[in-house]
């Protein structure tokens, strides 16, 4: 059904690529079941998921061959509806100090503040991957109407609960980071706490909708 | 207590690294050097996983708060104790009071700094490794500070004693990477290691860098890859890397090699040797077989001492 190779990476990872530069919704949630299917074999130290593969690392180098193979086994038989991602709602504050780039992407798009804002909370997005600093989640699909590229010179410091866009995606950062994604709002949800045992609110394949605060130009 | 006096360039407290939480962004950190840290570990009859300091450059200076016994593995960066030139991969028992000085080398850049029964530490996400860039783990997320204290349970002073590390070699062993269409360049020649370099990455180039124009869709990495960006300059990831990136993966360093790896230091050549995943598991296995040896003749003679 689909086009995609399986490697073996160094010694102990193991690797499901579709080949394709984006994937279909169907096959991200393919690549979700996936994820749960390998959690459930426990011979996987880490699993991460990234924009169109998998990667699992065995805990110990013993076999990669094996496993490989029960992963494209798996991967032949593997129903996407198999997997149920949990849903949060994340109050974001537009526009203003919050978001000192809406006005030029406005401006950039021909759209007015509101519109921008409009077209980014009317959507809900799904973690395709997390990745860059713990706790940040890549968000797809951006409407096509507001995607620009990165900015030509990234800040030396963008601020913890920046929601930011990039191309095809949304995000949100966990910590304070250089950045070169553009800032249009500001959450203060915490996504990310080291003390917790589940340190990151976002998991892989959960689903993302922003809701405009009161005080957001909208 | 061991008392910080000079952090010097960079010491920081690791151990195996932070597993499990890739997926979630977080990176592996952890020491550069496992063998060198299992065999300071293995000299103490500390746990395996017990986290040491690792020491980048030198020009650190430390102070025992309490008796114990300590070893200093991984590559000769001038350690003397209270003035006395120190052996490399020795144990030794220092008494409160005495002071622990590194100078530098202009051979090796990383030493393994462990006491027994290990530092008393909080652990982060199951890890007791600095994870510098995100600050959390090892000592409040930082490198050692000037003044800061790592607690220790004392002991009493251990004859001396020391091991054979196998030697540090500026020859790595890699596997084929999946996009190693690109990497037809990388064995015929020797590769300078930059300045730029860190414990994210080891930046390198030569005369002939292996410029191309190709992207991929972020995957997942790790320790040990090599990245080639389209500037054709190689990029060796270090355990601090990110857990995801979007550079063509060309090779990937040998387990058993990434201690060579750690002692890289700006101005230093390397070179690639492509090898088979056979071959990469024996020289595993001969790491673990030089351990288990050593702990067979460690607990010999540590016996002796107690009789």
């Amino acid at each position: 059904m689909t086009n995609n190779k399986t490697y073996i990476l160094g010694e102990r990872a193991l690797v499901i690529e579709i080949a394709q530069s984006a994937l279909t919704q169907q096959q991200q949630n393919k690549l979700f079941a996936m994820h749960t299917w390998m959690r459930e074999q426990k011979v996987f130290i880490d699993i991460v998921p990234a924009k169109t593969t998998i990667t699992g690392y065995l805990m110990h180098s013993q076999d990669p061959d094996f496993w490989l193979q029960q992963m494209q086994a798996a991967w032949d038989n593997i129903e996407p509806e198999e997997y149920q991602p949990t849903t949060h709602e994340i109050v974001t504050h537009y526009g203003g100090t919050y978001g000192p780039d809406l006005v030029d992407v406005a401006r950039l798009l021909d759209l007015s503040q509101s519109q921008v804002v409009e077209l980014h909370s009317s959507q809900s997005y799904q973690v395709k991957f997390l990745g860059f600093l713990p706790g940040f989640a890549y968000l797809g699909d951006l409407d096509k109407q507001i995607q620009l590229p990165r900015l030509e010179s990234p800040r030396t410091h963008v601020p913890k609960g920046s929601v930011a866009i990039a191309e095809d995606l949304t995000a949100i950062y966990p910590s304070e980071s250089p950045g070169g994604w553009r800032l249009i709002g500001f959450t203060d949800t915490v996504l990310f706490d080291h003390h917790l045992d589940t340190p990151s609110i976002f998991q892989p394949g959960d689903i993302v909708k922003f809701i405009p605060s009161k005080e957001s130009i909208c | 207590m061991l008392k910080t006096l000079k952090g010097g360039i960079q010491a920081c407290v690791q151990d195996f690294g932070r597993l499990g939480y890739r997926h979630l962004g977080v990176s592996q950190a952890g020491v550069l050097d496992p063998l060198a840290m299992q065999y300071a570990n293995t000299l103490l009859h500390n746990k395996a996983d017990s986290a040491v300091i690792e020491i980048t450059v030198g020009l650190c200076q430390f102070a025992f708060l309490a008796e114990t016994n300590f070893a200093i593995t991984g590559a000769n960066l001038g350690a003397k104790l209270n003035g006395q030139p120190l052996e490399l991969n020795w144990r030794y028992s220092a008494s409160a009071g005495d002071k622990l000085t590194f100078s530098s080398s202009k051979d090796g850049l990383r030493a393994y700094l462990a006491v027994q029964g290990g530092y008393h530490l909080e652990a982060v996400l199951n890890s007791h490794s600095t994870d510098i860039q995100a600050r959390f783990g090892g000592m409040a997320g930082l490198p050692l500070k000037d003044g800061d204290t790592l607690n220790y349970t004392p002991h009493p002073p251990l004859p001396s004693v020391g091991a054979a590390l196998p030697r540090y070699s500026q020859t790595l062993r890699v596997l084929a990477g999946p996009h190693s269409a690109l990497s037809a360049g990388l064995f015929s020649q020797t590769w300078q290691v930059l300045p730029q370099s860190n414990r994210m990455g080891i930046r390198l180039e030569s005369d002939k860098n292996l410029c191309h124009s190709h992207s991929i869709p972020s995957q997942a990495v790790m320790p040990g890859v090599i990245q080639l960006p389209p500037s054709g300059k190689p990029i060796i990831l270090g355990n601090d890397c990110q857990t995801t990136g979007g550079y063509p993966i060309i090779a990937q360093v040998i387990d058993a090699d990434l201690r060579h790896v750690s002692q890289l230091a700006a101005g230093h050549a390397c070179s690639f040797e492509l090898v088979t995943r056979e071959e990469a598991r024996v020289a595993s296995e001969l790491h673990a077989k030089h351990l288990a040896q050593l702990k067979i003749a460690l607990n010999n003679n540590d016996k002796k001492y107690n009789e």
